[in-house]
């Protein structure tokens, strides 16, 4: 279904990257000084990211990536992916120089894996050192899109701005990730296939995060360009190192436990006939909690607990979450007006 | 935060280019600036969210997430991209960066810039100021922002102004990053003023998605808000903005076509009641110069229906200027019909009127008291000695209009007042076929009966079936068989059509499909080789070639028919809805349309919906339903009643 709409634009995530490391490499004559720091901060950064090459690549699933130096003596970060699936890895530094790498621990709620490869004195990013920035803040992505960089090539960069940061949580279950913390949201084509276990720095070389996975925001069913702050990352980088790391508890499996559903308010919706039927006020049961806040038919429900009713199957999901004794707040339209009601959910046996 | 914290740091900022600071405080001082510019265009933008409506679009999975508008007046009116609404919503709400919800009504919409306007019950609101458009240089920095992933701070892209004018002028060019996380959102300049709005725009298409495959590409547009300003009494009235036409078409097309002759006025079109004419040459418009077609596209582009604009034309070296008010559909364009069906003459006979083969009941002619085997002699006292001289006189002529017919009946002149009509939406009762004599035995023919043939320099393959009686000396019909997906059906179709060719004076052609599981667009080029092959090598008549499918086929004959409407008289199709929306209804193109569908398909209703459908826009159609039949090719009856049809494609 996506793939006409899509093939453009994946189109020019190749041809960008491509152009951007072309010009990054050539201009700055005209400003000497400027085109030096810039130029530094690039060659010092890029001796810090490896290239990945793992055992994956079926069905279509590139068996390639990117990771960075977190230590002197070989502790790389890089997202948990297929592309570690065999255990061991090629890593390839900067200089050209092979390892194999062993995965030395996962945090998949992070989407992080740590590797370890048997090499000293090596250039790496201090985490403790890790800088933050907001929206308009000039940012370089690091990565080995495509692998167009092979042996010692240095990784391609791309450059752009923070669009925003954002949390994922305000959309989890869309997205295709575990990982529902804040991230940067970037307005250079950063995340395309290779590109994950990269780098998002400040255009003066300090870290600022790792750049996840290629996802599609199944909000808007577009691909999304973002980077997961080193601040959500370090703990678990440190604990899987020193060896103390137990992976946080899976939440709970169960995304629709479906435990309430409307009519257990007194409210009767209309017949759920298209895929996204509003969620309309058919009728409200005499002597029910919502016929107490004084809901009516033809009323229609467009919040609930702050979370937009795009459609009654929105709605079930996020009643069939509730637990008892919880508040329920719905914003209804009636007319023009839009009008707050509050509800406790009952308990269960208050429901027989 | 104000307006001259972002001056400030843009003067900064030129200041360190020419002196020697560090590149990393220029780098600074311009993220400064776009934060600013960001925050100072804020309180301006909203949020949008939509509740209901289709979940598919064409190809496209809508979006369910939220989009962004941008506030044009006090009062709460705010401006967004039409792609916002393509589900089709039942309700609208619109968040204020202070996080007050208001439910939205849609006031009205621009059909060419693709952009609806909103109305919430608030006042107090900021609207966004706009760049000046002469202000507007290409590679300025401009951002776009959006209000999709947080209510707190807009969202943004950075990028430059890469071009001025595009889409036919209606649009600012940016290589910042568009995409639906901000179409509807403002593309602001340093200074947070508003350069446009971004919209999904393509050059080639025009629907509500086009342009939409080219998000986050690095092509990007916006309409100029000043532009917007200009028109927001007009859409705050409710008025709905829509393209402008004049109802000319042009000799000359493309994208480097030359100056704008006018090949064609639509009769009733603004152009037509403003008095221009066929030949004309458009040199200004409103004052501008028009050196050329595209220069004319810039210029219409920007107009709307309702506009009048005051255009200069070339006529016989004199300028004459004449104003044209835009409209936003032209009025469907019906042709005019006699009543008759003209003797077709051996091709070198010597004609001094158009002999009259069959007079249809009913008809005008038949009310003015013409008879089979009269000849048509003047039409409102022009001389017509030939059946396209007829067609010449009455082919743009439209319904109701009355014109005096002189005739011949032997020696006898006669003359009557005649009020053209339309033509019947019923197959005409039985009509002989028109013989044509056999041919002379001694004379050289081409190649005759069931042909298997290829192009030259194409591997694909036509099949053909020439009548054996072919006679040089007379014109033959064209039906042009496009078989159904999977099956060329060369043997049963040749059984079915064989007498008939023979009986009628019809030459059937078979174009086979490059690809055997279906016709493809690029088959439509083969098609029309073949046609112009077989014109070549037989006496074929213009007025008389049609193209017939069956399912598939047919599907693939509404594309070929319409695409080539300078070639193809006639489309007839079995079981095949038409599927895009057909071109309006020319006088220049003489289209007729046959369907045949059985009662028990699926697809009765769509083909029935298509057939009044094309009949609201003038097309002559006609329509066989067929009872208990479900998806099949017709039975020898209903052809011979196609036949028919095809004999009848040269009426007047």
């Amino acid at each position: 279904m996506h793939s006409a709409l899509l093939l453009p634009a994946r189109a020019w995530r190749v041809v960008l990257p491509a152009l951007v490391a072309a010009t990054i490499g050539l201009t700055g004559a005209p400003r000497p000084a400027a085109a030096a720091d810039l130029h530094d901060a690039i060659r010092t950064t890029q001796q810090r990211v490896v290239k990945i090459f793992g055992a994956g690549g079926i069905a279509n699933l590139h068996s390639y990536g990117t990771g960075f130096l977190v230590s002197d003596e070989g502790h790389i970060v890089t997202v948990w992916s297929h592309v570690l699936d065999g255990d061991v890895v090629t890593v390839v530094l900067n200089d050209g120089r092979r390892f194999y790498g062993k995965v030395l621990g996962a945090e998949p709620q992070l989407d992080l894996a740590v590797l370890k490869i048997d090499a000293t004195d090596l250039p790496y990013f201090d985490l403790d050192q890790a800088a933050t920035a907001s929206p308009g803040s000039r940012v370089l992505g690091f990565g080995n899109l495509f692998k167009v960089a092979t042996g010692d090539e240095p990784v391609s960069v791309l450059h752009g701005v923070i669009s925003a940061v954002t949390k994922l949580t305000a959309r989890r279950g869309r997205y295709e990730v575990p990982y529902d913390g804040p991230v940067y949201i970037v307005d250079a084509v950063t995340n395309n296939p290779g590109s994950a276990g990269g780098v998002l720095t400040t255009w003066d070389g300090q870290l600022l995060g790792m750049i996840g996975r290629e996802l599609r925001d199944t909000d808007s069913h577009l691909w999304i360009n973002y980077a997961i702050p080193i601040g959500e990352l370090r703990d678990a980088i440190h604990s899987i190192r020193t060896g103390d790391f137990t992976p946080r508890e899976e939440e709970e499996p169960d995304d629709n436990p479906q435990r309430y559903v409307a009519t257990d308010f007194g409210i009767v919706l209309v017949p759920d006939v298209v895929y996204r039927t509003p969620a309309y006020v058919d009728d409200v049961l005499p002597g029910s909690a919502a016929s107490q806040v004084g809901l009516q038919p033809d009323d229609l429900i467009v919040f609930v607990n702050g979370e937009l009713v795009h459609s009654i199957r929105t709605l079930a999901v996020t009643l069939g979450r509730l637990e008892a004794e919880d508040d329920l707040r719905l914003i209804i339209r009636r007319g023009k007006a839009l009008i707050p009601v509050e509800m406790r959910v009952p308990r269960r046996e208050e429901l027989q | 935060m104000n307006r001259y914290c972002a001056t400030l740091a843009i003067a900064a900022l030129l200041l360190l280019c020419t002196t020697t600071r560090t590149f990393a405080q220029v780098d600074a001082l311009e993220q400064e600036a776009f934060q600013q510019a960001t925050a100072l265009a804020g309180p301006s933008i909203v949020r949008i969210e939509t509740i209901g409506g289709r979940d598919v679009v064409g190809e496209l999975i809508t979006g369910t997430g939220p989009t962004t508008g941008v506030v044009v007046s006090s009062d709460g009116y705010v401006i967004t991209s039409s792609f916002n609404f393509i589900a089709q919503p039942a309700q609208i709400l619109v968040t204020l960066p202070d996080d007050r919800r208001f439910t939205a009504e849609v006031v009205a919409r621009d059909t060419s810039k693709m952009l609806t306007l909103l109305k919430v019950d608030v006042d107090g609101l900021e609207p966004l100021a706009a760049t000046p458009k002469d202000d507007l240089r290409v590679g300025q920095w401009s951002l776009a922002l959006g209000r999709t992933y947080s209510n707190t701070f807009p969202n943004l892209s950075v990028g430059i102004i890469s071009a001025l004018g595009r889409i036919d002028g209606k649009a600012i060019q940016t290589d910042a990053k568009v995409s639906p996380a901000n179409y509807g959102g403002p593309l602001v300049d340093i200074e947070g003023r508003g350069m446009g709005i971004l919209v999904p725009l393509s050059p080639q298409k025009s629907d509500e998605t086009a342009g939409v495959e080219w998000y986050d590409s690095g092509i990007g547009f916006a309409v100029p808000l000043e532009d917007i300003y200009a028109v927001l009494p007009r859409l705050k009235a409710g008025e709905d903005l829509a393209p402008g036409r004049m109802g000319v078409t042009f000799e000359d097309t493309g994208p480097l076509a030359g100056e704008a002759k006018i090949e064609q006025v639509r009769p009733l079109s603004p152009a037509d009641e403003a008095g221009l004419a066929a030949g004309d040459v458009i040199v200004e418009i409103d004052d501008e110069v028009i050196d050329r077609i595209p220069r004319l596209r810039q210029v219409l582009g920007t107009r709307y229906a309702g506009d009048t604009i005051n255009v200069a034309v070339r006529r016989d070296d004199e300028i004459v200027r004449t104003d044209v008010e835009l409209v936003a559909e032209l009025s469907a364009y019906e042709p005019a019909f006699l009543g008759i069906l003209p003797v077709r003459l051996p091709r070198d006979a010597d004609a001094t009127g158009v002999e009259i083969r069959h007079v249809y009941s009913d008809s005008p002619a038949a009310t003015a008291g013409l008879e089979k085997r009269d000849v048509i002699t003047a039409i409102d006292g022009t001389p017509v000695s030939t059946a396209a001289d007829l067609l010449k006189e009455l082919g743009r002529k439209l319904p109701d209009t009355t014109l005096t017919l002189a005739w011949r009946r032997g020696d006898a002149e006669q003359t009557a007042e005649v009020t053209l009509g339309t033509m019947p939406d019923e197959l005409a009762e039985e009509l002989a076929a028109a013989s044509i004599p056999a041919p002379d035995e001694e004379a050289e023919r081409p190649e005759r009966g069931h042909l298997s043939r290829q192009l030259a320099g194409d591997e694909r393959r036509y099949w053909a079936y020439v009548p054996d009686q072919l006679n040089l000396d007379y014109d033959y019909g064209l039906l042009v068989w496009l078989h159904p997906t999977g099956d060329t059906m060369e043997s049963d179709i040749l059984e079915q059509w064989r007498a008939i060719c023979e009986r009628r004076g019809i030459i059937l052609v078979g174009p086979k499909a490059g690809n055997i599981s279906g016709w493809t667009p690029d088959d439509a080029g083969f098609v029309k080789a073949v046609i112009e092959e077989m014109r070549q090598t037989y006496p074929i008549d213009p007025a008389r070639i049609a193209v017939h499918g069956f399912a598939g086929g047919g599907n693939f004959a509404h594309f070929v028919g319409f695409r080539n409407r300078e070639l193809i008289r006639g489309i007839s199709t079995v079981a095949a809805p038409i599927r895009i929306p057909p071109p309006s209804n020319t006088p220049e193109y003489r289209l007729q349309l046959h369907f045949i569908s059985g009662e028990e398909d699926a697809l009765a209703e769509p083909i029935e919906e298509t057939v009044e459908g094309l009949r609201k826009m003038g097309y002559p159609t006609t329509w066989i339903s067929l009872p208990e039949t479900g998806r099949a090719y017709p039975d020898e009856a209903t052809i011979e009643r196609l036949a028919g049809w095809l004999d009848q494609l040269d009426r007047l």
